[in-house]
């Protein structure tokens, strides 16, 4: 639709400092969140017009992030820091995101596969979840041979642990498929590990360089109280909340699966409300019991989403916060209830470190447990392959995350800190970074080192209000379709034209690379001429013009970094001191003028 | 006069207006227009100056109020228009002859009626007085 010229894109320059909009700093990979809700805001109204920008933003995005589409269902971290937020409401990335996977996700599957060479040297990544997928594109993208090895018989990893309701499967599919496809990445399936052929020793032999550990959290944490186990989690009726998750992905389990029982789950986190929201949409009456307080704001608060502890109240579910697990008390082989003692504190100065009072007891009786307080990395493999230290924990390189004891090695994603979707891509591009630069000889961290600044709210007099966000009916939506409603392409444009562009125009150039502009243009201050006189500091709402003592004379100055060029200033010195460097727009001016008379 | 034939000299914001019109057939329907990337970089001197070079008038389109990309540079402009009423009219410059309108036109199908309906009044003001 536009005419979009390569070299205008928005990039991330190598700098120490770098001022970006607070929404891109808080993004784990910097997504050029601005450029692309400028573009979102200037589509045309009616759809089929609209189609064609849409795939060119989608296709922009994609570059940098293959994922973007599902991250238009279930991230938004980026929300968390928009200076909007203390004006109404963050703009709701996510949702415009979702909008440009409601055209784009079809698109995928018709989406050129890119030409690169790849005359590189061999790479294995050992899983297929977000950072192991995030690795292979880009390492496939400088040409390099890559493969997967995924355990199981499909990529994406915890992606499928989302429950439906959240994150279609068609979607998820799609994503994966045309990933690996597009940029050409093998991909070797039921690849266990121990199993012959796959060690890596064995990798090694077979010519690979360089191998990326990615896989995950397989196992779920078991319950314990102290130092112990708690007893009981063998008890019939009692389950992990990722093994729920995991075989309802895979469609084992029937609609009415806990119809009519009483179903207790144990955890506060996101994955413990979807396995809760999970178990009520198969029929079960649920109460949640969580160690944490309903405070969120408080350092021991839920660390659960607002919007999933919101719909699972929506939803009926009962929340028990404050509560931790002593005993499980089964009858016959069957679980009965569990005994919970208050929990006075989650978290001291060593960290995760629970305290209860155990004279404060309660008892919840249920007919099922569903246990979902973490999950635990594969350690028997990491220790067979030398990759942990002697206390038993990995020993790899924060920051490079290459493995301390084996130098071809690095280690990402969840099996190294669990997180988000988006962080275990963020550790994918770094380890695809460090083991492009360990194979051709580079210096491991010069120059990767960033350090960014937010820019503030820009001055405005008025401030709009978020668009709504429609969920289904918690009364109509107990079922696995999507429940939440995705904007309107008018909706779309009104959100995306609430963005206040408040970070650097460096990082953002959508106006340049649609033609509104030619470049940045740098404003320049004639000193001689400028009286210090102050009206471009109030003329200018993002703080970019100064004024400054020099030489015992009060003169204005402008940061290029805040700077938009938009020549207000300019129109506001009284002195015409300020002025836009090459800016053709007063060429024109002065022309139309001259052939005026 | 029957023959006057007034010149109208049109800024109008990019954000605006006529972004999703081919800019070259655009400009084959308006004279004298001048995109221009936000309205608040259209300085009280342009405005002026377009009278001293025989304009006789000059429109000017902006964001929607609140709209502004760069957050305010319509009202900035609303504000300097409203203050160069009073200069034009200590010139003789009657009011009518700058005009601000502010609104979203994606397409810029109105812009060239707005540059008509705006000579038609200018061509009921006459030329403009030189100044």
């Amino acid at each position: 639709m536009w005419k979009t010229t390569r070299d205008s894109g928005a990039h991330v320059e190598d700098a120490v400092k770098q001022m970006l909009p607070p929404c891109q700093i808080k993004c784990p990979i910097n997504e050029d969140i601005q450029r692309t809700n400028v573009l979102i805001s200037l589509l045309p109204e009616d759809i089929e017009s609209a189609k064609a920008g849409i795939i060119q933003i989608g296709d922009y995005l994609y570059e940098k992030n293959p994922f973007f589409n599902i991250c238009g269902y279930i991230c938004g971290i980026c929300e968390l820091e928009c200076n909007y937020k203390t004006k109404g409401g963050a703009i709701r990335r996510r949702l415009l995101k979702r909008f440009l996977s409601d055209y784009y996700t079809d698109y995928l599957s018709r989406k050129k596969k890119t030409e690169t060479i790849k005359d590189r040297e061999d790479v294995a990544i050992m899983g297929g979840g977000p950072g192991g997928l995030m690795c292979a594109y880009i390492l496939s993208q400088r040409g390099y041979r890559t493969t997967i090895f995924e355990a199981s018989n499909r990529l994406g990893g915890a992606l499928w642990l989302i429950p439906e309701y959240r994150l279609p499967r068609d979607v998820l599919q799609n994503t994966l498929d045309s990933l690996i496809r597009i940029v050409g990445i093998d991909v070797q399936y039921g690849a266990k590990v121990g199993e012959d052929g796959f060690t890596l020793e064995q990798l090694k032999a077979k010519g690979y360089k360089a191998v990326f550990v990615a896989k995950g959290t397989p196992y779920p944490r078991v319950l314990t109280f102290g130092r112990e186990q708690v007893e009981g989690q063998d008890l019939s009726g009692v389950m992990y909340g990722l093994d729920l998750l995991y075989e309802v992905s895979h469609g084992n389990i029937g609609p009415d699966y806990f119809k009519n029982k009483r179903v207790i789950v144990i955890g506060g986190g996101n994955v413990a409300f979807d396995a809760a929201r999970t178990a009520r949409r198969l029929g079960g009456e649920v109460t949640v019991v969580a160690l944490e307080c309903e405070d969120k704001s408080s350092q021991d608060g839920l660390p659960a989403d607002e919007e999933e502890i919101r719909a699972a109240w929506e939803e009926g579910l009962r929340i028990i916060c404050s509560r931790g697990v002593r005993k499980i008390i089964g009858e016959g082989g069957q679980f009965r209830k569990i005994d919970c003692p208050r929990c006075t504190s989650v978290f001291d100065e060593d960290g995760f470190n629970p305290q209860f009072d155990c004279t404060d007891c309660v008892e919840i009786e249920g007919d099922i447990l569903i246990i979902t307080i973490g999950q635990a990395a594969d350690k028997a493999f990491l220790q067979r392959e030398g990759l942990l230290d002697e206390r038993g924990r990995l020993a790899v390189d924060s920051f490079t995350l290459q493995s301390l004891l084996n130098p071809s090695v690095f280690i990402g994603g969840d099996v190294r800190r669990i997180g988000f979707m988006v962080e275990a891509m963020k550790e994918g591009i770094e380890a695809a970074e460090s083991i492009h630069r360990y194979l051709r000889g580079l210096h491991m961290r010069w120059g990767r080192k960033r350090d960014y600044e937010a820019l503030g709210l820009p001055q405005r007099t008025s401030y709009k209000q978020p668009t709504d966000v429609v969920w289904i009916p918690p009364e109509k939506r107990m079922h696995f379709q999507l429940f939440e409603r995705g904007l309107t392409l008018k909706e779309a444009i009104e959100e995306a034209r609430r963005c206040l562009t408040c970070g650097p125009c460096l990082s953002c150039k959508a106006c340049i690379s649609i033609g509104f502009e030619k470049s940045l243009y740098a404003v320049a201050v004639d000193e001689e001429r400028c009286s210090g006189c102050g009206a471009c500091v109030y003329a200018c709402n993002y703080d970019a013009a100064r004024l400054v003592e020099r030489d015992g004379k009060l003169v204005s100055e402008t940061d290029m970094f805040r700077c938009k060029s938009c020549g207000m200033c300019v129109a506001a010195c009284p002195s015409e001191a300020r002025a836009l460097v090459d800016d053709a727009t007063y060429d024109r001016i002065e022309t139309t003028f001259s052939l005026l008379s | 006069m029957s023959d006057f034939e007034p010149k109208i000299v049109c800024f109008s914001c990019k954000f605006s207006w006529g972004y999703l019109a081919n800019e070259t057939s655009l400009s084959s329907q308006i004279k004298n227009w001048i995109p221009i990337i936000c309205s608040g970089k259209v300085d009280a001197k342009h405005i002026m100056e377009a009278f001293k070079h025989g304009a006789d008038g000059v429109l000017i389109l902006g964001c929607p109020e609140g709209d502004c990309h760069y957050q305010d540079g319509n009202f900035e402009t609303k504000k300097r228009v409203q203050l160069l009423h009073k200069v034009l009219d200590s010139y003789g410059i009657e009011p009518e002859r700058v005009r601000m309108e502010l609104s979203l036109d994606p397409e810029g199908k109105r812009i060239p009626e707005l540059v008509k309906s705006m000579s038609e009044t200018v061509r009921g003001l006459g030329p403009v007085r030189q100044i």
